[in-house]
């Protein structure tokens, strides 16, 4: 089939080429063992029963010494198992020991997460600074683990812990906010004397306090407006699923694909909700007006 | 000077001259996307004669994610990450082609310590690769056990690598301006104690495989692959080689600590399966050969030399750059109009070329003998695809 | 007492005209024991096959229905019960559904005519030989018809090869079964282990009976279609090959068949070569014979067909697949013509009374029991 560009390497096979230079080893090429050419009958009888006898004793080593198992027995294994301490399971917000963090709100990781998988929110007049972190939030379910966030990080808030058992039946629930608190770094909050103060700067936040699906689908009910333009949301995780109550099968949940954005340059402030975007209902009594 | 090739499919298996002196007739299957021995979902028309194979038509898309297209969209350290989803088995020297081609665009210096880590991590994923390989290889002529036997030594290094990289599959650890992480204190040891582990073991899967009478029947002389047809074709790799074309970048243009090593090239004498075969697994016996040489000379030194967050600019311009991967030469194209993300890239991967050789090995074999050819060519889909 | 073997159905026939009830309670009896003896044994099997096979591969294999996984077959079972029948569209609904049938009812039978223990075994067909021989062609009938009527051409080609393979298997099978018949003088399958009381085939024969046995273990696991001659189903190669259309009941119904002819392939080389439930007597050491005949016979033959299982597993957790026109050859060209040379080497063998401890007594005539065996009578 190569006729017609046939290169100039003869068709022949150890004389070939050897286009490697000779490197310090001198030799730079070996020839890999060619299959053994057995000759007469009795000897290559001989040498295929021995070949397979070989074999039957590697495999019968084995089944004799039932220690060479190396099964390991999970879930009851859990508390012996040990992970590296680099393993990238989960992603984890620092605190220090009196639960403060050092998020300063840069944006770096938000800004070279390759698909987007951290959005952060920012509280513009905070209670020390102009700018004080809001939600941190990780979506795990588009997280390629990567690890660009924890190395691009200037202040080292960010690292990937052990956790990697995080299966969960609906993917709306991989959407975590991951700081304990919204309000100012460790640092500043160090400088103010009153515990009070300090206790007043930070607003608690919990793994599903963020601008999440639950949180949504959870004011939704309580509000249990039919036929009503859905709650603005601040920022788009995968929120707009108009179904009243959560569904626990995941299969027909229209989660928006993260947000869209063709610029490659992303845009800093975080991009509203696409309510232009008509999204599809899945229950029929749902009036979506949009 | 002939009629113009048939376009469609169907037309071009229906122009394969050939008469059955039988009078029997031929057929077509699909083999794959769902397949168990096209590791993946790549599909392959084939045309049959019984059991002879008369024809074969790769059919490729199924895992096409268009990587090359997000890469326009990422800034060059970005792209990286996507590259450990082309060649899966082969992730730190995909990671390495891409990076070695944004340090040539955008200038950035690496010294010695990230070249040695670099070497090593990705001399040891070739042998990770190459048992993966081997352990398949067996499952697809039959025998289930070097399967497991591969997998269980295989293990040992993705826990080296879980250690220092935190990964262990998709690992994305070779960046450009150096390496994520230091390399873990104990991998020293840790790569001292699996070799120490595998060279015996390498030993019993010749007993247990290599040297077996049906392994040797089933391989010698099947899926011939001239070396003219390997060059005409685009093969790379194990697969050029094992056709006597003695032709490795490690060698030809040394990268990395390569060119201060010592180890051999393996090649093949007749270009079948045996030859793909024999030559990836002397291939691991010269990769544990060069991590021997490197293990304990790393030099010091930082294993990061840019500032982590600092934007990597390129100037426009156009950069090629290509290393030797696990499956042969990975080729990584850059097209630049200056700023954070490249106006084009274009992977040339080993895959995608070496697949085309099976349109010349397989005709004539039986489906046996095609399920040995795809197996000894070593192919990751996703990498086809891209 | 004599040790005549005695079979259930000749039993059934025996009373037949003194005690009709016993007739019946015989009959129910062979019917309940076998199918017992069926289910069981498959789901015995199965688990040994997972349990070494997991050994072999450094796994530990079924670990968590039941202690140490015991009772995973059963859950399998069920599972396999519980699934959906899937008939595939453009299926030939009705050989589908007749195939793995045939497959199982192929291995029953041969089960029914194997002698277990002297006293345990269904039908003592004077033709025993033959008719396992004839009956195990059945299986090979279910198997292409599993693949013709699956409408799906890897099932096809699986049957295909399967059909060539088990069909040129059975004349090398044949011919190292005839090697024990010639020794033993006859086709009867009881007869056959009595006239090993002198001594198993396999040593008893200067090297004839250990061909037999070499050739009969390669070509029963080729009928058989376990790796290294898994052609048929060639995982690798046809997905699944003649069975890739089956589920649930009818899947489950080619499994235990298959895993079965495992044991008949096994019981066949242990009755034919390694003296049934015979124990291991040599010529007349009385001593010694007395010694061996401490174990009941029923244990001889389980230990024996065990360990035959056990080599046919080792081979298929080691060896890698043939292709398809390697294994004509070795069938054709090298099993074939040995198998002749031996058979021709073990007639001369018997004609010349060469091999050791040739018996003048007619092998089928009733022979003393030895000491300290149970009496006739014991229920099978």
């Amino acid at each position: 089939m190569s006729d017609e560009r046939a290169p100039t390497e003869p068709h022949d096979s150890a004389a070939a080429t050897v286009t490697a230079s000779p490197g310090p080893s001198g030799r730079a090429v070996v020839v890999a063992p060619p299959w053994r050419d057995t000759v007469g009958v009795a000897s290559a009888v001989r040498k295929g029963l021995a070949s397979l006898v070989g074999g039957m004793r590697v495999t019968g080593r084995y089944v004799a010494r039932p220690s060479t198992v190396v099964t390991q027995h999970y879930p009851e294994n859990r508390g012996t198992l040990r992970l590296a301490d680099r393993f990238r399971g989960t992603l984890r917000f620092d605190h220090d020991a009196d639960g403060y963090h050092g998020c300063t709100v840069c944006r770096i990781c938000e800004d070279q997460c390759p698909n987007r998988s951290i959005v952060i929110t920012q509280r513009d007049k905070g209670a020390l600074t102009k700018k004080e972190l809001d939600t941190f939030v990780w979506r795990l379910d588009a997280c390629t683990f990567c690890n660009t966030c924890v190395m691009v990080c200037p202040f080292n808030v960010l690292h990937f812990g052990p956790g990697f058992e995080s299966a969960v039946y609906d993917r709306r629930l991989l959407v975590y906010t991951l700081n304990g608190y919204a309000g100012p770094t460790a640092a500043l909050l160090k400088k103010v004397a009153d515990p009070q103060a300090r206790k007043a700067a930070c607003e608690p936040r919990d793994p599903f306090s963020g601008p999440t699906v639950l949180q949504v689908l959870a004011k939704e009910r309580a509000a249990a407006a039919p036929a009503s333009v859905p709650v603005p949301v601040p920022v788009p995780a995968p929120v707009p699923d108009p179904v009243p109550v959560p569904d626990p099968v995941p299969v027909p949940v229209p989660v928006p694909a993260p947000v869209p954005d063709p610029a490659p340059v992303p845009d800093p402030v975080p991009v509203p909700v696409p309510d232009s975007v008509p999204l599809p209902s899945p229950a029929p009594e749902a009036t979506d007006v949009r | 000077m002939t009629a113009p090739a048939p376009t469609t499919l169907r037309a071009r298996l229906d122009a394969t001259p050939w008469a059955s002196p039988l009078g029997t007739q031929e057929y077509f299957v699909n083999m794959g996307p769902q397949h168990p021995s096209t590791h993946g979902v790549l599909r392959l028309v084939l045309k049959l004669d019984g059991e002879t194979v008369r024809e074969v038509v790769p059919v490729l898309g199924y895992i096409h994610r268009g990587i090359e297209k997000i890469c326009e969209h990422s800034n060059y350290r970005q792209l990286v990450h996507l590259t450990d989803r082309m060649d899966y088995l082969s992730a730190l020297a995909n990671n390495w082609a891409v990076t070695r081609v944004v340090e040539k665009a955008a200038g950035l210096e690496t010294n010695g310590r990230i070249e040695a880590i670099r070497t090593l991590v990705t001399e040891l994923q070739r042998i990770h690769s190459h048992q993966l390989w081997w352990g398949v290889f067996g499952m697809d002529l039959g025998a289930f056990t070097p399967f497991f036997y591969g997998f269980r030594d295989r293990e040992i290094l993705t826990d080296v690598f879980e250690r220092t990289i935190g990964g262990r599959l998709t690992l994305n650890y070779i960046q450009p301006g150096g390496v994520m992480h230091d390399i873990h204190p104990e991998f020293v040891r840790d790569v001292k104690a699996f070799m120490a582990v595998f060279r015996p073991r390498l030993d019993e899967y010749e007993a247990l495989l290599s040297e077996n009478v049906i392994v040797q029947e089933r391989l010698r002389g099947v899926g011939v692959l001239s070396a003219a047809d390997a060059v005409a074709l685009g093969a790379t790799g194990p697969v050029l080689r094992a056709s006597g074309v003695a032709h490795d970048l490690r060698k030809a243009e040394p990268y990395g600590l390569y060119g201060q090593v010592q180890f051999d090239v393996p090649i093949g004498s007749r270009g079948d399966c045996w030859d793909r075969y024999a030559v990836r697994m002397c291939e691991m016996r010269q990769s544990l050969r060069i991590v021997d040489q490197l293990i304990d000379h790393i030099p010091e030194g930082k294993h990061f030399l840019v500032k982590p967050a600092a934007k990597i600019k390129v100037q426009p311009g156009v950069w090629y750059s290509h290393l030797e991967t696990a499956r042969g030469v990975l080729g990584a194209m850059l097209v630049s109009t200056g700023g954070e993300a490249p106006y084009r890239v274009h992977l040339r991967t080993p895959n995608f070329n070496n697949l085309w050789t099976v349109t010349a090995m397989a005709p004539g074999g039986r489906v046996g003998d095609l399920v040995a050819i795809l197996s000894s060519l070593d192919l990751v889909v996703p990498d086809i695809d891209r | 007492m004599s040790l005549e073997p005695q079979s259930l159905a000749s039993r059934t026939a025996a009373a037949v005209d003194a005690e009709p009830w016993m007739a019946i309670a015989f009959l129910a009896a062979s019917v309940v024991g076998v199918a017992a003896f069926v289910t069981v044994l498959g789901l015995v099997l199965i688990y040994a096959e997972r349990k070494i096979a997991a050994h072999f591969q450094c796994r530990v294999g079924p670990y968590r229905v039941g202690p140490h996984g015991t009772l995973q077959a059963v859950a399998d079972a069920i599972k396999l019960l519980l699934k959906e029948d899937v008939v595939p569209a453009g299926a030939d609904r009705l050989l589908h559904i007749l195939a793995p049938v045939l497959s199982f009812a192929g291995m029953v039978l041969c089960i029914v005519a194997l002698p277990l223990g002297p006293h345990a075994q269904v039908v003592d067909l004077d033709i025993g030989v033959l008719y396992v021989a004839a009956v195990a062609g059945l299986g090979v009938i279910g198997i292409l018809l599993g693949g013709w009527s699956s409408h799906n051409k890897w099932s096809l080609l699986g049957a295909m090869r399967a059909g060539a393979q088990i069909i040129s298997y059975e004349l090398s099978a044949m011919l190292a079964l005839l090697v024990a018949v010639l020794f033993s003088g006859t086709l009867q399958l009881s007869g056959i282990v009595l006239a090993q009381q002198e001594g198993w085939w396999i040593w008893r024969a200067h090297g004839a009976g250990v061909v037999a046995f070499a050739l009969f273990v390669v070509a029963g696991t080729a009928e058989i279609n376990r790796t290294p001659f898994d052609l048929a189903e060639g995982e690798s190669e046809l997905t699944a090959g003649f069975h890739t259309e089956y589920s649930g009941l009818r899947f489950a119904f080619f499994f235990l068949a298959e895993f079965l002819n495992l044991f008949v392939v096994a019981a066949m080389v242990t009755t034919l070569f390694l003296g049934g439930w015979m124990p291991l007597h040599i010529g007349q050491w009385a001593a010694w014979n007395a010694a061996m005949d401490l174990l009941p016979p029923g244990l001889w033959f389980a230990g024996k067909a065990a360990a035959v299982v056990f080599l046919l597993m080792w081979f298929r957790w080691t060896f890698p697949r043939l292709r398809v026109d390697q294994l004509m050859r070795l069938e054709w060209k090298v099993l074939l013509p040995i198998g002749f040379a031996n058979l021709f080497f073990a007639a001369g063998l018997v004609v010349s009374g060469w091999y050791f401890f040739p018996t003048d007594a007619a092998p089928t005539a009733p022979l003393p029991a030895p000491a300290g065996w149970p009496s006739d009578g014991a229920a099978p």
